[in-house]
C-alpha cells in the first residue's frame, strides 16, 4: 500500500477547537492540531496538562463537549472506541492495558482482532472455515513479533514479562492492526536510557517500514526533539507552542512551563 | 504417564495451534475416546446410565456455563432457568410431533432468544447488578412455568417426555441413550477447544480482561457480551432438552430450579473458571459429592452417636456448595483444572524438575 491510498492529501488527523470538560474542571480548551500524512508529531506538556484526555477524545473514550475532530477528512467526533479502531486508528496505554492470562502470542494476535471475522460458526467449524484465515493472521503478526524482537517470549504469560517488554507487546498488538494512525501514550515512562533508544529507533522504523503516521506523547523533551517532525505544547489543557521542534521549544512560555513545572520536579 | 515436549517442533503455525499439540495428551485424548465409545460393553447398565450419563450431559451443560462465566467473565445465576427452557421447549416440540433432532435445536434456539432478549436488558448494567439479573431470570422462569399450565402441563406439574426418535428410531435402550449425551458432550467440547484458538474466544477474553483495551483494538463489548450469552444460552436449552430426554424422561419444575443453578455454578468454579477439563471434574465432583457426604454423615452420626433431622440432611449438600464456592473464589479461581495441570506440567519435565517448561 502506498501512502497515497490512505486518505489522499486531507491530513490523517486534524482537531478543531477540541474542548473537554470535567465536570468544571477544563482539561482542553480551544485545541487545534493538524497531522500531516507521515508525520511523527510530538505531544507535550507537564503532568495532568490533559495529553491523555486528547487521546482519548479522539479514540472516543471522553468525546469532546465541543470542537471537531477529523481522521483522514472524515469527522470521527463521538463515534464509540471500538468503532474508531475500525477506520485505523490504534493506541497504547501510558499504563499498560494488556489482556493478563494470555500469552503475548494471543495479546499480539488480538490486535488483529479488525481484520478478522470471529464468529460462532467459524468457531464450531474450525477446520474448514477458520484455520485459514487464523493461519493468515498468525504470520501478519509473527512478522509484527519479528519487527520488534518479540521472538524469545512469544509463548511466554504476558502477566510475568518485565514492563519493558510489556510496552513492546503493547505496541506490537497496536501494530499488528496495522493502522494508518498510531497514538503512543508516554511509551517509554520508566524505560532505561537503553530501552528507550530501543524504542524511539522502533518508532522511526513503524514510521518508515509500516506507513504509520504518529502522535507521540513524550514527558521528555530529548526525545521529542530527537524524532518528531512538529510538535504541540500544552499547558492546563491551552496550546502554548506549536510547530517545529526547534522553535517550540525555545519559545518562552514552553520554557516556562517546563522550567516551573513538572520538568524541575523530575 | 509420561509427558514429553523435548523433541517435538512444528513447523507451521497450524500445527502450533493443533488442539493437542504434544502427543501424548492426543494418545491419552483417543484412548479416552475410546474408553468412552466402549463403555456400554464393559460397564453395568447401573453405572451407565446413573453415573456416566449424567456426567456427560452436566458436563456439557457447566461447559456452556463456563463460556459466559470464564471466557466473557459474565455471572449467571439463572443457569437452570435456560437450561429449563430448552428442557420444556423439547418436550413440547416433540410432543407435538416434530421430530427430536429438531425439537432439540428449537429448544436452543428458544433459549438463546429468550436469554439472549434477557442479557439485552441486564447488561445494561455491570458485575453485581448484571448477577442479580441473572437470579431474576430464574426467578420469573420459575413462575412462567408453575403459573402456566399450558407449559408445565397441569397442576400436576410433571410432563412426560416422549421416547427419543433419531432419524425414525425409537433410542430406548441404556447404551443408546447414553451415546446420545456421548456424542453431545464430545460437541460442546470440542467447540470450547476450538474457542481457545479462534478470534471469537480471544474477543471474549479481551472483554473479560479489560472492556476498554477491547474497544481500542475494535471489540465491540456489548456485542461480544450478547454472543456470548446466546451461545452459552443454546447449549444450556439443549442441554437441558437432552437432560430430560436421556435422563428424567419426564420434565418438572424442581429440575430446573434456583438450586439446580448454584449446583451448575459450584461445578464451574470448582471445576475452575475458563478450564475445560475442569469442568469435567467439577461436574464428577458436585454430582457425587451429595452421595459421598450423606454416607459420610451416616457413618459418623452411627460412630459419634449423634442424629440429623431430614431437613438438615437435604440442605446440607447446598451449604457444601455455598462453601466450595467461596473457598475455591477465594483460594484457587482456576479450580480442580489448574491443579490437574500443575501436575501436567510437573510431569512434562519429570525427572527433570529444575528445566523451566
Ligand atoms: N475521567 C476523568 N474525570 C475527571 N477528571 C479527569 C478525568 N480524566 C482526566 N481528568 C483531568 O483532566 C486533566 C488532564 O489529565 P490528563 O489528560 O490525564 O493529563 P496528562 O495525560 O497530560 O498527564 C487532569 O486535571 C485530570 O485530573
Ligand atoms: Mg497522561
Amino acid at each position: 500500500m502506498t501512502l497515497k491510498d490512505r486518505g489522499g492529501d486531507a491530513p490523517v488527523l486534524e482537531c478543531r477547537s477540541v474542548e473537554r470538560r470535567f465536570s468544571g474542571i477544563v482539561a482542553l480548551n480551544g485545541i487545534d492540531m493538524c497531522i500531516e500524512r507521515g508525520e511523527i508529531f510530538g505531544l507535550v506538556g507537564p503532568n495532568g496538562c490533559g495529553k491523555t484526555t486528547l487521546t482519548n477524545a479522539i479514540t472516543g473514550f471522553y468525546p469532546p463537549q465541543r470542537g471537531r475532530i477529523l481522521l483522514n477528512g472524515r469527522d470521527i467526533t463521538g463515534l464509540a472506541p471500538h468503532y474508531v479502531a475500525t477506520l485505523g486508528v490504534a493506541r497504547t496505554f501510558q499504563n499498560l492495558a494488556l489482556f493478563n492470562g494470555m500469552s503475548v502470542l494471543d495479546n499480539i494476535l488480538l490486535g488483529r482482532h479488525i481484520h478478522m471475522k470471529p464468529s460462532v460458526g467459524r468457531t464450531a467449524l474450525y477446520w474448514w472455515l477458520a484455520r485459514g484465515d487464523e493461519t493468515l493472521n498468525r504470520a501478519a503478526v509473527e512478522d509484527v513479533i519479528d519487527f520488534l524482537q518479540l521472538e524469545g517470549v512469544r509463548d511466554e504469560l504476558v502477566d510475568g514479562i518485565p514492563i519493558g517488554l510489556k510496552k513492546r507487546v503493547e505496541l506490537a498488538r497496536a501494530l499488528a492492526a496495522e493502522p494508518s494512525f498510531l497514538i503512543l501514550d508516554e511509551p517509554m515512562a520508566g524505560m532505561n536510557q537503553e530501552e528507550k533508544e530501543y524504542m524511539a529507533r522502533f518508532i522511526l522504523d513503524a514510521r518508515d517500514e509500516r506507513n504509520v503516521t504518529v502522535l507521540l506523547i513524550e514527558h521528555h523533551m530529548d526525545v521529542i526533539t530527537g524524532i518528531c517532525d512538529r510538535m504541540l505544547a500544552l499547558n492546563y489543557g491551552e496550546m502554548i507552542g506549536s510547530g517545529v521542534p526547534a522553535d517550540v521549544v525555545a519559545d518562552p512560555r514552553v520554557v516556562e512551563a517546563y522550567i516551573g513545572g513538572a520538568h524541575a520536579t523530575r | 504417564m509420561l509427558f514429553r515436549q523435548a523433541g517435538i517442533f512444528h513447523t507451521d503455525y497450524s500445527a502450533d495451534r493443533a488442539l493437542f499439540p504434544i502427543p501424548a495428551d492426543r494418545w491419552m485424548i483417543g484412548s479416552l475416546l475410546l474408553l468412552a465409545l466402549a463403555a456400554p460393553l464393559y460397564m453395568n447398565t447401573l453405572y451407565l446410565s446413573s453415573y456416566l450419563l449424567p456426567w456427560l450431559v452436566w458436563t456439557a451443560g457447566a461447559l456452556g456455563l463456563n463460556l459466559i462465566l470464564g471466557w466473557a467473565g459474565q455471572f449467571h445465576l439463572g443457569y437452570a432457568a435456560v437450561m429449563g427452557i430448552g428442557a420444556y421447549a423439547a418436550v413440547h416440540a416433540s410432543r407435538a410431533g416434530i421430530p427430536w433432532e429438531i425439537a432439540i435445536v428449537l429448544a436452543g434456539i428458544t433459549a438463546a432468544v429468550i436469554g439472549s432478549v434477557f442479557a439485552f436488558a441486564a447488561l445494561r448494567v455491570k458485575g453485581l447488578y448484571l448477577a442479580l439479573s441473572t437470579l431474576a431470570l430464574q426467578f420469573v422462569m420459575d413462575w412462567t412455568i408453575s403459573h402456566v399450565p399450558a407449559i408445565s402441563g397441569g397442576t400436576q406439574a410433571t410432563l412426560q417426555a416422549p421416547d427419543i426418535r433419531l432419524l425414525g428410531w425409537a433410542v430406548t435402550s441404556d447404551a443408546g441413550l447414553y451415546y446420545v449425551a456421548l456424542v453431545w458432550c464430545v460437541l460442546v467440547t470440542s467447540f470450547m477447544l476450538n474457542l481457545r484458538r479462534t478470534a471469537l474466544g480471544r474477543a471474549l477474553v479481551a472483554v473479560r480482561e479489560k472492556d476498554y483495551a477491547a474497544a481500542v483494538i475494535g471489540v465491540n463489548s456489548f456485542y461480544f457480551k450478547l454472543v456470548a450469552f446466546a451461545t452459552s444460552s443454546f447449549i444450556g436449552g439443549v442441554t437441558g432438552a437432552i437432560l430430560v430426554g436421556t435422563f428424567y424422561h419426564a420434565v418438572t419444575p424442581e429440575q430446573f430450579s434456583v438450586d439446580v443453578s448454584i449446583q451448575a455454578l459450584a461445578m464451574v468454579i470448582v471445576g475452575g473458571l475458563g478450564s475445560i477439563i475442569g469442568s469435567y471434574f467439577g461436574a464428577a465432583f458436585i454430582l457425587l459429592m451429595p452421595g459421598v457426604m450423606n454416607s459420610f454423615i451416616s457413618w459418623a452420626a452411627t460412630k459419634f452417636g449423634f442424629s440429623l433431622g431430614i431437613e438438615t440432611l437435604a440442605h446440607l449438600p447446598q451449604a457444601f456448595y455455598g462453601a466450595l464456592i467461596i473457598g475455591f473464589l477465594l483460594i484457587e479461581p482456576l479450580g480442580l483444572g489448574k491443579i490437574y495441570n500443575n501436575i501436567r506440567d510437573y510431569l512434562l519435565v519429570w525427572p527433570f524438575g529444575y528445566t523451566k517448561k
